[in-house]
């Protein structure tokens, strides 16, 4: 239906493998990462692939989330998501 | 005859609307506790957050090196000076930041539009039909002394009746989930003292 922006928290502690895991299991699935903190990951993806993502054992929730304008760091987040992004996707010439 | 009146009738409409009704508030209770564990996440998710960056630049004056290194000197013997600039940089103290302070905020979901559509459709049909025969025929015969006559007839009747009766139904149920804003009563506020002039506080919600 829809690409939208999810929280994905992992289940348990923090660990880079089980972060690099669920990164890899988002990308599988055609979802890209905007930013990754110890408690999970802010995602993109289509909302079909949320069970999915949710299916992998490292995944505590998967929720959709939304940046407000409001926000105290709202503007710098937004740079970090799209400079993220700009890493993981390949723009092809028509 | 059918009653289409009592077929309708036994539509269980009321048991449909309340199952429906049921079923999204169910889906509504546990889409809310969804987002509402979101917000815990995203509460209890810090990062180290740099407020400012200072960059000041300074004069850097430096005297133009010449041939093999040596400082050049024009021809009154003065120094070439260039004025040169000095960045420095001042990064602020870090200080943790949660998720929904930044300015991440849960998605909540509601049923906005829900229908019911049921559709029947009765077919009845009848056909009779009735055939009627009758035959009748006669032989004479006369010889030297006798004469014989025979007559016979027969009579046939067929009568059929077709009767069907059919009633077909279907039934589609749909609902329309969208986005909506956090509920005031859901998300948390914040309050922002300034400690230097602490008679200024800032209320904000998400």
């Amino acid at each position: 239906m829809a690409f939208q922006m999810y929280m994905v928290a992992f289940n348990g502690d923090f660990s880079q493998a089980v972060s690099r895991d669920v990164q890899h299991h988002i990308r599988k699935h055609n979802g890209v990462t905007l930013m990754v903190m110890k408690t999970g990951i802010i995602g993109a993806f289509d909302d079909s692939m949320v069970p999915f993502v949710q299916a992998h054992p490292s995944v505590k929730l998967v929720g959709g989330v939304t940046l407000s304008p409001n926000g105290y760091a709202a503007d710098r987040l937004q740079r970090i998501f799209a400079e993220n992004l700009a890493k993981q996707i390949q723009v092809k010439p028509q | 005859m059918p009653n289409v009146g009592a077929e309708l009738a036994s539509v269980p409409f009321g048991k449909m609307i309340y199952d429906m009704a049921s079923a999204i508030a169910r889906s509504q209770i546990a889409l809310d506790k969804a987002s509402i564990e979101l917000v815990k996440v995203l509460a209890g998710t810090t990062f180290d957050y740099v407020p400012d960056v200072v960059e000041t630049l300074l004069p850097n004056p430096r005297q133009v090196k010449g041939a093999n290194g040596a400082p050049l000197v024009d021809s009154n013997g003065d120094p070439v000076m260039i004025t040169g600039v000095l960045v420095q940089t001042d990064v602020g103290d870090s200080f943790p930041l949660t998720l929904l302070q930044a300015g991440v905020n849960p998605t909540f979901y509601a049923f906005t539009n829900s229908q019911i559509e049921v559709k029947m459709s009765i077919t009845s049909t009848q056909e009779s039909s009735n055939t009627f025969s009758v035959g009748v025929s006669v032989t004479a015969s006369a010889d030297f002394l006798f004469a014989s006559g025979s007559v016979s007839s027969h009579v046939n009747f067929t009568s059929a009746n077709k009767y069907s009766y059919s009633v077909t139904g279907s039934s589609s149920m749909s609902t329309v989930l969208n986005p909506v804003p956090p509920p005031k009563n859901m998300m948390p506020r914040f309050f922002l003292v300034n400690a230097i002039d602490p008679t200024k506080v800032t209320i904000s919600q998400s």
